[in-house]
């Protein structure tokens, strides 16, 4: 056998795969026999309908005539489509004040959570229990919450003098209606980032103690470091989770159109929603969900790279 | 001792014991502080809570009475003749009479005095801004309110109701549980412990479809499933893709698996076990713990889903509890008495899986967020 | 051993697939499927629909009411239901142009439908140049409804509606409390209560999106403008938030005792004839006194007194229906005097057919007896529809939330509509 070639770095086309030895061949079968069910899944449920949508996203469809092939005008057709740049708008806002806005309470609502009082259990789970009231019963809560007139938030704002807005009416105060929707249920979140301050070694925060620092420091010193791997995480699935928002915004509008008041709550999926079972533009639907895709990529990798100079592994 | 240092002792420890007192002083205002604050925003998560159950105990009259009251209101009933009627303050001539309404027509109520009921009297319920006739209300929780929601559909409908729509959702989830363990443990077992060549580009691919956004694929499977597979109206567009494994329970379960020693299962093989031996016989066992807790986030999430029902579930009778009461609230028959205590009913089912497996639900998400 | 369990398993979880399967597509021959967009009382369309059952042996299931969504994917999809009866005719040339109903020119002939039944009105709203694209079942007509004690209260006549729209919005302002804080307490009338009555506005004003054949598109003519002023106002007085703050929330309760109509909170508005039937005020508030008259033509233009749109729930037959001989014989069924006097004298709609409107039950209720004299009105109007109605109705929803609730001015919103829907109409029309 030769020795191994250390400095036969040349690009080999077409690629050779090494032999497999018997050995191998038997993993491998095996191997495969375990995956079946995601292999198909996979080629099924995945891959066929990524390669579809694809194609569709170059088409007119209709519906008892064949696909219209329409090139990349169901492409250029959404950059100049009012609805879909205000779908962006509503869903980037989301992104970038629902998510930090949540992200930061749970960790507030955490380390609240982790201090040393007495009946924390009942706590945590009072904190918690939001979190797994189904999406559809909350979002029905809180539209019964947030009713301008009958609603209890106007009226306990009106308690301490504040004039509640028309949560439910005005295009402004609807998405941080939605807003207040998410952090209810932020308890997930509250319950991951708990478990990472509680992975903070006590002694760092004790040697911090002792040489003078006071709860701010430790805070912003030790405790918020050691966690940033949970922020990225959570980050990250915010995000994506964001983008794709749908479900709370088309309860949330109740039996008037999609989007109301005023598309105000016309996110990216649910104008996709609308494109595809309203309008039937399958054909330009598909095209908005390959853009979804590529941005929501865009924006994870952009994440992770950034990530990398905040984010603190310890060990 | 000289007296110097006895003062001097005697000093410290009053600067001790103040010290000591300051602390506690402190302490207390620190705790004090603590619990003010985590009782403060604890309401954020509480009150919604309170009142969804409020409401579903209000009467109908009860649910927009301005200011809105925090006690359920409703009718008080008096029996006349067999019938519960409710009683009204009525002002008549002789002054305000406490009478039961039989019949309202109209404008027009036909009144009964309960201490001479063959006595049959008719008022107008309001004359242009006078209230005639108002109705007596008194603190009372309408249990009925619960049967009452279960028992209606979404829309007056016909073999629908919220019963109906609950046992849907129960079919649903019990498959999709079935489904997802049996098909992500062995694709988990494979990626964890199996050694064979392609394994990591395959996770690769595995994790990759994780970032996929559903609207990507929605589409095509929609008319995949409707115009092809005619299963349309159906749960089997639901349940179905559950029997083929999902990237984030492989994930979980291979994490977990990992933790198996390996020593274990190379004893096994070395004793002649087959791989499939090793699995069912050895790694199953022992997973119970994660197996629980992916069969309780099965349960939450087939529970809570929406979207899959909204886009393939049709009639009524085959509607899920999700989007019944989604369909519910966009009738325009708001009833929210009834809408708060179908979307209570809908919750319990999960409040109590958690109680049950609390340990479970905490393990799974912080298994989820874990660093690895 | 271990690969028998797995086996085994495997076989047990296709037989349960395959059992959800069966019991969910139960292949039963002979079920129609009726779909309806509305539902006062589905039970009792039900119960109607077993008549045809006791009659021809062929079960009919009956859905109502459906989501707006369900109505388009079901038209594509591969299994339509056999008959679909629609809230209104407007979408029905948009379906048409799709592919997705059939010329009914051949199930009326095959299933002996008298067209002379119909009344005029609603069934010119179903043709297409010769084609019929859909049969009127049931029609509804709009007039001004108003709380009597309200009026009291307010110091009017309880049995005097307006007479003009000008006079209309007087008695609005009278009948609209305002309270120390500015907040309203009451609201005289409401132009879009429930939904958008533009068309019954701007047909007073004389003038329509479309011309009268559905070939130009006038969004943004004066008679369009006019209406939607006229409508503002009602907004802008009291300040569009405060509006909006007080009415949020009263579309939901349309069809319980919390309407805002029942509670004394709203004095007047427009609604349909189905109101003063047995599904509506009297099931949900009976204790209320109201009125109900033609809605008032402008004052200086006394001659468009009775001005109502026809509007209609129209039946069509999918074009992915799978026996369409089947499909013929129940909508001639559906249509034939008996069944459609049934079906309306329950409902409170209007017949649309002649035979049926003879039927007592439609002359005994004096408030019923509005709307049939609004029916034969000669200036009762149609909607004019054309094959872009579907994007244009999202599109004009859109402008209705512009100007009334937020009190943007009309004529630039207007002429963008115009300007977005006239080449489009274009388009389609070709």
């Amino acid at each position: 056998m030769d020795a191994p070639r250390m400095n036969s770095r040349k690009f080999i086309w077409p690629p050779k795969f090494p032999k497999w030895g018997y050995q191998n061949r038997i993993n491998f079968k095996i191997g495969m026999l375990f995956l079946l069910p995601w292999t198909i899944g996979f080629i099924v449920f995945t891959l066929y309908p990524m390669v579809a949508s694809l194609i569709y996203s170059f088409t007119i469809y209709h519906a008892r005539q064949p696909l219209e092939w329409n090139g990349i005008k169901n492409y250029t057709d959404l950059l100049t489509d009012d609805l879909f740049w205000t779908a962006l708008y509503n869903t980037i806002y989301m992104v970038i004040i629902g998510v930090p806005l949540t992200l930061f309470s749970s960790f507030f609502c955490a380390v609240l959570l982790n201090l040393k009082v007495r009946g924390q259990a009942y706590y945590r789970l009072i904190y918690f229990l939001p979190s797994i009231v189904p999406t559809v019963a909350s979002t029905i809560l809180w539209l019964w919450i947030l009713n301008p007139q009958a609603g209890i938030l106007n009226i306990l704002l009106g308690y301490v003098g504040i004039d509640g807005p028309n949560w439910m009416t005005n295009p402004a105060w609807s998405k941080p209606g939605l807003i207040l929707l998410g952090m209810w249920g932020m308890g997930n979140t509250i319950v991951i980032y708990l478990s990472g301050l509680q992975d903070v070694p006590t002694s760092l925060i004790e040697a911090a103690e002792l040489d003078g620092a006071n709860w701010w420091q430790r805070l912003w010193n030790i405790t918020i470091p050691m966690v940033s791997p949970i922020t990225l995480f959570n980050l990250v699935t915010g995000v994506i989770f964001m983008f794709q928002y749908f479900a709370q915004a088309y309860v949330f509008r109740g039996f008037q159109n999609l989007g109301y008041p005023l598309n105000s709550t016309l996110f990216y999926s649910v104008l996709l929603y609308q494109n595809a079972f309203q309008w039937l533009k399958l054909g330009y639907a598909s095209a908005m969900a390959w853009v979804l895709f590529i941005i929501i990529l865009v924006c994870t990798l952009a994440l992770l790279k950034i990530s990398d100079r905040f984010t603190y592994y310890a060990g | 001792m000289t007296i110097n240092t006895e003062i001097q002792i005697s000093n410290e420890a009053t600067e001790a014991r103040q010290r000591m007192r300051n602390r506690k002083v402190r302490n207390f205002f620190q705790s004090f502080f603590s619990h003010a604050l985590i009782n403060f925003v604890g309401l954020f998560f509480l009150v919604p809570f309170l009142w969804m159950l409020i409401t579903a105990f209000k009467s109908n009259q009860d649910i927009f009475h301005t200011p809105p009251r925090w006690l359920p209101y409703d009718n008080v009933l008096a029996e006349i003749n067999g019938e519960q009627l409710p009683m009204y303050n009525v002002q008549t001539e002789k002054g305000v009479k406490q009478l039961a309404a039989v019949k309202i027509l109209e404008g027009v109520g036909t009144f009964v005095d309960p201490s001479n009921p063959s006595q049959v009297l008719e008022y107008e319920i309001q004359q242009g801004d006078k209230k005639i006739a108002e109705p007596i209300m008194h603190i009372s929780f309408r249990w009925q309110n619960f049967p009452d929601a279960m028992n209606r559909a979404s829309r007056p409908s016909i073999d629908a109701s919220f019963w109906v729509y609950f046992k849907n959702s129960l079919i649903i989830a019990f498959f999709t549980i079935v489904g997802t363990l049996v098909s992500n443990t062995p694709v988990a077992y494979a990626f964890a412990r199996l050694k064979f060549p392609g394994r990591d580009v395959l996770f690769v691919i595995v994790l990759a479809t994780m970032m996929l956004p559903y609207q990507v694929t929605m589409i095509p499977l929609y008319l995949f499933f409707n115009n092809f597979l005619h299963w349309g109206d159906t749960f089997l567009p639901i349940i179905v893709p559950a029997f083929f494994a999902n990237a984030y329970d492989v994930f979980l379960l291979r994490q977990f698996f990992r933790t198996i020693p390996e020593e274990m299962c190379d004893a096994a093989r070395v004793d002649g076990a087959s791989e499939w031996q090793i699995f069912t016989q050895l790694v199953i066992p022992l997973s119970t713990p994660v197996l629980a807790t992916v069969t309780v986030f099965t349960f939450l999430w087939a529970w809570n889903d929406f979207t899959g029902p909204l886009l393939f579930l049709t009639s009524p009778k085959h509607f899920t509890m999700a989007l019944g009461l989604q369909d519910f609230q966009s009738q325009r028959t708001l009833v929210w008495n009834q809408l708060m205590a179908a979307a209570t009913i809908f919750t319990i089912p999960i409040v109590v899986a958690f109680f049950f497996a609390q340990k479970t639900f905490i393990q799974g998400i912080k298994l989820t967020g874990s660093k690895e | 051993m271990n690969k028998k369990l797995f086996t085994s398993l495997i076989i047990l979880v296709i037989i349960s697939m395959l059992l959800t399967a069966c019991s969910g597509k139960a292949a039963e021959p002979e079920v129609l499927r009726v779909w309806i967009q509305w539902g006062d009382n589905p039970q009792q369309i039900q119960t109607l629909f077993d008549k045809y059952t006791a009659e021809t042996g062929i079960k009919v299931e009956v859905t109502a009411p459906l989501e707006v969504d369900k109505i388009l994917p079901a038209l594509t999809g591969s299994e339509p239901p056999d008959v679909l009866v629609l809230s209104g005719g407007d979408l029905v040339k948009s379906y048409y142009k799709e592919g997705l109903v059939d010329d009914l020119t051949g199930a009326v002939q095959s299933g002996k439908i008298d067209l002379t039944d119909f009344f005029e009105a609603p069934l010119d709203q179903c043709k297409m140049g010769d084609k019929l694209l859909c049969l009127p079942w049931g029609t509804d007509m709009y007039a001004l409804f108003w709380n009597k004690d309200l009026f009291e209260a307010a110091g009017l006549d309880p049995e005097t509606p307006p007479a003009t729209m000008e006079q209309l919005a007087e008695f609005s302002d009278k009948l609209t409390k305002v309270a120390a804080d500015g907040s309203l307490e009451q609201i005289g009338f409401l132009p879009d209560m429930g939904w958008d009555h533009s068309d019954l506005y701007i047909n007073m004003y004389d003038g329509f999106w479309y011309n009268e054949d559905g070939t130009k598109m006038t969004a943004n003519s004066q008679p369009v403008v006019d209406a939607l002023t006229w409508q503002q106002q009602f907004y802008t007085k009291y300040g569009v938030d405060n509006v909006m703050s007080f009415s949020s929330g009263w579309a939901d309760t349309y069809m319980s005792a919390d309407y805002p109509f029942y509670t004394g909170k709203l004095a007047m508005y427009v609604d349909g004839e189905w109101m003063t039937g047995p599904n509506f005020i009297s099931a949900f508030k009976p204790e209320a006194s109201y009125g109900v008259a033609p809605f008032p033509p402008p004052a200086d233009h006394p001659e468009r007194a009775n001005t109502a749109v026809v509007q209609g729930t129209v039946a069509v037959i999918p074009s992915g229906a799978a026996n369409k001989e089947a499909s013929a014989k129940l909508l001639a069924w559906m249509m034939s005097p008996a069944v459609v006097a049934e079906e309306f004298c329950f409902n409170a709609n209007l017949p649309t057919s002649k035979k049926a409107a003879e039927d007592p039950c439609f002359t005994n209720n004096p408030k019923f007896k509005v709307f049939t004299d609004l029916i034969s009105s000669p200036n009762a109007k149609i909607i004019v529809t054309t094959p872009i109605s579907l994007e244009f109705n999202d599109a004009w929803g859109l402008v209705i939330e512009q100007v009334l609730h937020t009190g943007m001015d009309p004529k630039p919103v207007l002429d963008e509509l115009q300007a977005t829907f006239e080449p489009k109409l274009a388009e389609a029309n070709k």
